[in-house]
C-alpha cells in the first residue's frame, strides 16, 4: 500500500505537470502530446477516483492541495473531455469533492467552484452566436434538447464534403483543404469510440483525396485500429481494409493481436479459431495481395520462431481456408491472379494445391497426391530452381493447403495397396522438410515397415493393443528414431485405430500407452480435432469413425482440464 | 387514468420550479421525491408509448399546460410539451438542478450521488441516467471539438448549425395544437416579432428546403407512429409567408440569391409570390439615356445587376421554374407594348440580356 502511494504521488506530478504544459490544447503539439497520452491518464484517473472516494472533501484538499489544479486543467482540456470514459470518471472524482454541509465560507467555496467544473461539464455544447442562441432559446430548447441532432447533422455535413456531394443546392462548391481534413482526422482521435462519430471515420478512412501523401494523422489510425480491436467501435469491412492499407502499423497489430488470441487458451479448438479469424477481417481484407502477403510473412515468422509449432501450423491453415473462401466470394470484383499472392512459388504447383479435395472423388485421391510429391520433390531435390526457394519454402506454401497432408496418412492407412513412394515421400516431407535425402529414405523405410504391419493387423478379428504397440515399435537394430518421424508413426496408429473395423475396441488403451504425457495428449488432442473438422468440411461419411474420434476428443480434453 | 393527468400536471409545475431560487428550500428527501416522480413518467412513456388514447390525452394536457401563460400561439414554456418528452424527463430534471445555482449543498449532495453512483452500478444498460448524462456530456465536447474545423460565414458547419434550427422550428409547428386554425401564424408571427430576423429567414429558407420525410431528429427514439405527417410544418410556413407580405419582402431581399431559387424550385406557391415581388422592384427602375443603364428612382430601389442576378439564376433552375419565369417575362414584355429594341422595356431588356447568356 505504501509502495502503492509513493508510485501514485509520483503519477500524480507526472500529470499535473503535463496538463500544465498542455493547457487548452490549442496548438498542435498540444494536441498531439495529448492524444499520444488520452488511455494512461484515463488509467491515471481511475486509480484517482479508488483513491479519492475513500476520502471527504477536506481530507482530500489535505492530502492533494493541488487537486484543484489538475481537475480544472482536466477540463479546460477540450481532447480529454471527449475521449472514451474520461469525462465520466471526472465527473465521479469532482462529486467526491463536495461536501455536503460547509462549515465555512472556504468549504463553501469550493464547493461553488466544483459545481461549476461540473456544469461545464455537463452543460454539453452552448452556442457562442447570440442569434442562434436567442433562436433556440426563443423556441424553449435547451441545449441538450437540440445536442444529440445537432451533432448529426454536423457530421452529415462534414461526411457529404468529405464524400464531394452536395446536400440540398444550399451549398456553394467548397472543397475541404488537405489541411483541415488532417485536422478533422486529429479532432477525432478521442472521438473514435462515440457512436455518432462512426460515420465521420468511416469516410476519413476511405477518404481519397488528390494528394500523393497520406493526409490523415497516423495517430487516428493508431485510434481507430485499437477501437477496432477492442470492439468499441464497428466499421464496415471496406473501411477497416481502408485503414489498414494505408496504415501498415495497424495491420501488424491486428495481425499479432489475432496470433495473442489463437495461441492462448484456444489451443485445438480449430472450429473457435476458425470464428476468431473470420470476425478479425482479416481473411477478408487478404483478398487484397499487399494485406495478404504481409500478413502470411507474419505467420512465416511465428513458425519460424516456434519452429514449426503445431498451433501455428494449425492457425495457418485454417486461415487460408478462409481466405480461399472470401476469396471466392468476392472473385467478381477483384481479378489477382495467384501469382500476386504467392510470388515465390511455381504456378503449377499452386493450381495443383489449389485443387479442393472435395471437387474430386475419394478414391481418386492419390492421383492429385502423387502429383504434388512429384512437383515438390523436383523443386526440393533440384538445386538450379533456387528460384522457387529452399525446401522451407516449398513446405511452407504446401503446408497453407495443409489437409493435403492429412489426407496422405489416412490414404496411406486406409489403402490395401502397397503404399506408393511417392506418398511415403510427401508424407515424409511434410514432417520433416529440412531433412537431406537419406534421412528422408531412412524415414520412408520405417513408414512403409510400419504400414506393413499395420496393414496385417487392419481387419484382424482378435486385435490388441499389444499387437499394434508391437506394429508401431522401432526395430532394434536401426538407429532411434528422430522425434518428428515418432510423431509421423504417432499419426499413422491414430488413423489406424479410426479406421480399423476393430479400433474402437482398443482405442482408448493405446491411446494411454502412446500418450502417458501432457505433451502427447496435447498432441493427440490437437491431431483429432484436425481430423473432425477436415472430415466436416470435406463432408466425409463415416459415422463409425466419427462418433469414435468425438468420443475421444472429448475424454482427452476432460481429462486434459483434469489434471 | 385522472390521477396519472395530475401527476403529470404536479410534475410539470415541478419541473417549472426546478429552475427557480425556490430550490434552495428544498431538502435532500424532496430531491428524493422529485426523482421518483420522473422515474415513474418514464415508466409511463415506455409503457404507454403504444397505448394511442393514453398518449393523445396526456399529449393534449400537456400542450394545454404549455399554452397557458399566454394567448394562443404564444412561445412555448420550456419543458414537458409533448409525449415524447416524457422519455427524458428525468435527465431534463437532472440538468435543470445540477445548473441551480440556488439548490442547497445537502440537497445538491444527495442529487449527485443518485446520479452518478460510481462504478459499481454496470453501465451496459445504456438506459441509466448516469450513461444518458455522460453519453450527453461526451456529445456536448464532440459538438465543440468539431467546431474547431470550421468557423465563420459558409463553413461546412454553419449548414448544421441552421439544419438543425430548422429541424427545432419543424418540430415546435408540428405541435402547435391543430385546433386552433390561426395557431401556427400566430406562433410564428410572435417568432418573428421576437427573434433576429436574419437568421430567422435563413433557418426559415432551410427549414423549406428540408426533405419531405424528415423523421423526428430530437429524440433519441424514433416516435411509435408520428401522429401528424411530416412536412406539414413546411405547409404552414409556406402558408403564414404568403400571409406576410413584409416577411416575404425582407427574405427576398436578405437571402442570397442560390438559396432563394432553390426554395422557389421546392414551393409553386412561393414562386409566383416571389415573381410578383421581382416584376414590382422591375416596375420601379427607369432607363437612364445617358447611363445608358436602367435605374431605380430611389435609392432603396433594387438596381438592374440585382434585378438581373436574380432572373439568371431563376433561369438556371430545372424546368418548371425556369419555364414559369421565362413566360411570366414575356408577358410583362407584351403588357409593356412587345418592344423588341432595347432601352424602352425593362423586360424586353432582361430578356436580351438573358437570351444572349443561354
Amino acid at each position: 500500500m505504501a509502495q502503492d502511494s509513493v508510485g501514485f504521488s509520483s503519477d500524480y506530478q507526472f500529470w499535473l505537470q503535463k496538463l500544465s504544459v498542455w493547457d487548452q490544447a490549442s496548438t498542435l503539439e498540444t494536441q498531439q502530446d495529448t492524444c499520444l497520452h488520452l488511455p494512461r491518464f484515463q488509467e491515471f484517473l481511475r486509480q484517482m477516483y479508488e483513491v479519492l472516494k475513500e476520502m471527504d472533501s477536506n481530507t482530500i484538499i489535505e492530502r492533494f492541495p493541488t487537486i484543484g489544479q489538475l481537475l480544472a486543467r482536466t477540463c479546460w482540456n477540450p481532447f480529454i473531455l471527449a475521449f472514451d470514459e474520461s469525462q465520466k470518471i471526472l465527473i465521479w472524482c469532482l462529486c467526491c469533492l463536495i461536501n455536503k454541509e460547509p462549515q465555512n465560507s472556504e468549504e463553501s467555496k469550493l464547493n461553488s467552484w466544483t459545481r461549476g467544473l461540473l456544469s461545464h461539464i455537463l452543460s454539453a455544447f452552448r452556442f457562442d452566436t447570440k442569434e442562434v442562441g436567442l433562436f433556440t432559446q426563443g423556441l424553449g430548447y435547451a441545449p441538450a434538447d437540440y445536442c444529440p441532432g445537432l451533432l448529426k447533422n454536423m457530421v452529415l455535413s462534414l461526411v457529404s464534403e468529405l464524400r464531394e456531394n452536395h446536400l440540398n443546392g444550399f451549398n456553394t462548391q467548397r472543397r475541404m483543404v488537405p489541411e483541415k481534413i488532417r485536422f478533422l482526422s486529429r479532432v477525432c482521435i478521442p472521438l473514435v469510440t462515440l457512436p455518432d462519430i462512426e460515420p465521420l471515420v468511416e469516410a476519413l478512412l476511405t477518404y481519397h483525396g488528390h494528394e500523393p501523401q497520406e493526409v490523415l494523422w497516423p495517430e487516428f489510425f493508431d485510434a481507430v485500429n485499437e477501437a477496432f480491436l477492442l470492439k468499441k467501435i464497428s466499421l464496415p469491412t471496406s473501411a477497416v481494409v481502408c485503414l489498414w492499407l494505408r496504415h501498415l502499423p495497424s495491420l501488424e497489430k491486428a495481425t499479432l493481436h489475432l496470433f495473442d488470441k489463437l495461441i492462448s487458451s484456444e489451443r485445438n479448438f480449430l472450429r473457435r479459431i476458425e470464428c476468431f479469424l473470420k470476425d478479425s477481417l482479416l481473411p477478408e481484407a487478404a483478398c487484397h495481395p499487399a494485406i495478404f502477403r504481409i500478413v502470411d510473412e507474419m505467420f512465416r515468422c511465428a513458425l519460424l520462431e516456434t519452429d514449426g509449432a503445431p498451433e501455428v501450423l494449425a492457425a495457418i491453415q485454417v486461415f487460408t481456408r478462409c481466405f480461399m473462401e472470401a476469396l471466392e466470394k468476392k472473385n467478381k470484383q477483384l481479378k489477382f491472379t495467384f501469382k500476386t499472392y504467392f510470388p515465390y512459388a511455381s504456378p503449377s504447383l499452386i493450381m495443383v494445391l489449389l485443387q479442393h479435395p472435395k471437387e474430386i472423388p475419394q478414391e481418386l485421391w492419390h492421383q492429385p497426391l502423387k502429383h504434388i510429391s512429384e512437383m515438390l520433390r523436383e523443386i526440393v531435390e533440384d538445386q538450379t530452381h533456387g528460384s522457387y526457394g529452399g525446401p522451407f519454402e516449398c513446405w511452407f506454401l504446401f503446408i497453407h493447403f495443409g489437409g493435403w497432408a492429412d489426407i496422405v496418412a489416412e490414404q496411406l492407412v486406409m489403402s490395401e495397396a502397397e503404399p506408393p513412394e511417392a506418398l511415403l515421400w510427401l508424407l515424409a516431407f511434410s514432417y520433416s522438410p529440412r531433412d537431406g535425402s537419406l534421412q528422408r529414405t531412412q524415414t520412408m523405410v520405417e513408414v512403409k515397415a510400419v504400414l506393413g504391419h499395420l496393414k496385417k493387423l487392419f481387419r484382424s478379428p482378435t486385435l490388441s493393443a499389444k499387437d499394434l504397440q508391437a506394429a508401431a515399435a522401432e526395430s532394434q537394430d536401426r538407429d532411434p528414431r528422430p522425434p518428428l518421424c515418432q510423431q509421423l508413426i504417432r499419426r499413422l496408429v491414430l488413423n489406424f485405430l479410426l479406421w480399423a473395423p476393430g479400433g474402437h475396441v482398443i482405442a482408448r488403451e493405446v491411446i494411454t500407452l502412446m500418450a502417458p504425457t501432457d505433451e502427447l495428449t496435447h498432441e493427440m488432442t490437437g491431431l483429432l480435432d484436425q481430423t473432425l473438422y477436415r472430415w466436416d468440411h470435406l463432408c466425409m461419411e463415416a459415422p463409425r469413425s466419427r462418433k469414435l474420434a468425438r468420443e475421444l476428443l472429448s475424454e482427452l480434453r476432460s481429462a486434459g482440464t483434469a489434471r | 387514468m385522472e390521477s396519472l393527468l395530475q401527476h403529470l400536471e404536479r410534475f410539470s409545475e415541478l419541473l417549472a420550479v426546478s429552475r427557480t431560487t425556490h430550490v434552495s428550500t428544498w431538502d435532500p428527501a424532496t430531491v428524493r421525491r422529485a426523482l421518483q416522480w420522473a422515474r415513474y413518467l418514464r415508466h409511463v412513456h415506455s409503457r404507454f408509448g403504444r397505448h394511442v388514447r393514453i398518449r393523445t390525452a396526456l399529449e393534449r394536457r400537456l400542450q394545454k399546460r404549455g399554452r397557458q401563460d399566454g394567448a394562443p400561439g404564444s412561445a412555448p414554456v420550456p419543458g414537458l410539451t409533448n409525449f415524447q418528452a416524457l422519455g427524458r424527463c428525468d435527465r431534463l430534471l437532472s440538468l435543470r438542478l445540477l445548473e441551480n445555482r440556488a439548490l442547497g449543498d445537502a440537497a445538491y449532495h444527495y442529487l449527485l450521488q443518485q446520479l452518478f453512483p460510481g462504478p459499481g452500478v454496470p453501465d451496459a444498460d445504456e438506459e441509466t441516467l448516469q450513461g444518458s448524462l455522460v453519453r450527453l456530456a461526451r456529445r456536448g465536447s464532440a459538438v465543440h471539438m468539431l467546431r474547431f474545423i470550421g468557423y465563420g460565414e459558409n463553413s461546412v458547419l454553419e449548414d448544421a448549425v441552421l439544419k438543425t434550427q430548422a429541424e427545432l422550428l419543424l418540430e415546435r409547428l408540428r405541435e402547435v395544437p391543430k385546433a386552433e386554425a390561426e395557431g401556427p401564424s400566430r406562433f410564428l408571427s410572435t417568432l418573428w416579432d421576437r427573434l433576429p430576423q436574419n437568421n430567422f429567414l435563413k433557418v426559415i429558407a432551410v427549414a423549406l428546403l428540408l426533405p419531405p420525410s424528415s423523421p423526428r431528429p430530437q429524440g433519441e427514439e424514433l416516435e411509435l407512429g408520428t401522429p401528424k405527417t411530416p412536412g406539414e410544418g413546411g405547409q404552414e410556413l409556406v402558408r403564414w409567408l404568403l400571409a406576410k407580405s413584409d416577411v416575404m419582402a425582407a427574405l427576398c431581399h436578405n437571402l442570397p440569391v442560390g438559396l432563394l431559387t432553390s426554395v422557389a424550385g421546392r414551393h409553386p406557391e412561393l414562386s409566383r409570390a416571389y415573381l410578383g415581388l421581382l416584376t414590382d422592384w422591375g416596375r420601379h427602375l427607369r432607363y437612364d439615356l445617358e447611363k445608358g443603364t436602367w435605374v431605380g428612382a430611389e435609392s432603396q430601389h433594387v438596381s438592374w445587376e440585382e434585378l438581373y442576378g436574380r432572373f439568371q439564376s431563376l433561369c438556371q433552375a430545372p424546368p418548371p421554374l425556369k419555364d414559369e419565369v421565362l413566360t411570366a417575362l414575356e408577358s410583362c414584355k407584351a403588357q409593356d407594348g412587345d418592344f423588341q429594341v432595347p432601352g424602352l422595356s425593362i423586360w424586353t431588356d432582361l430578356l436580351l440580356a438573358l437570351g444572349s447568356g443561354s
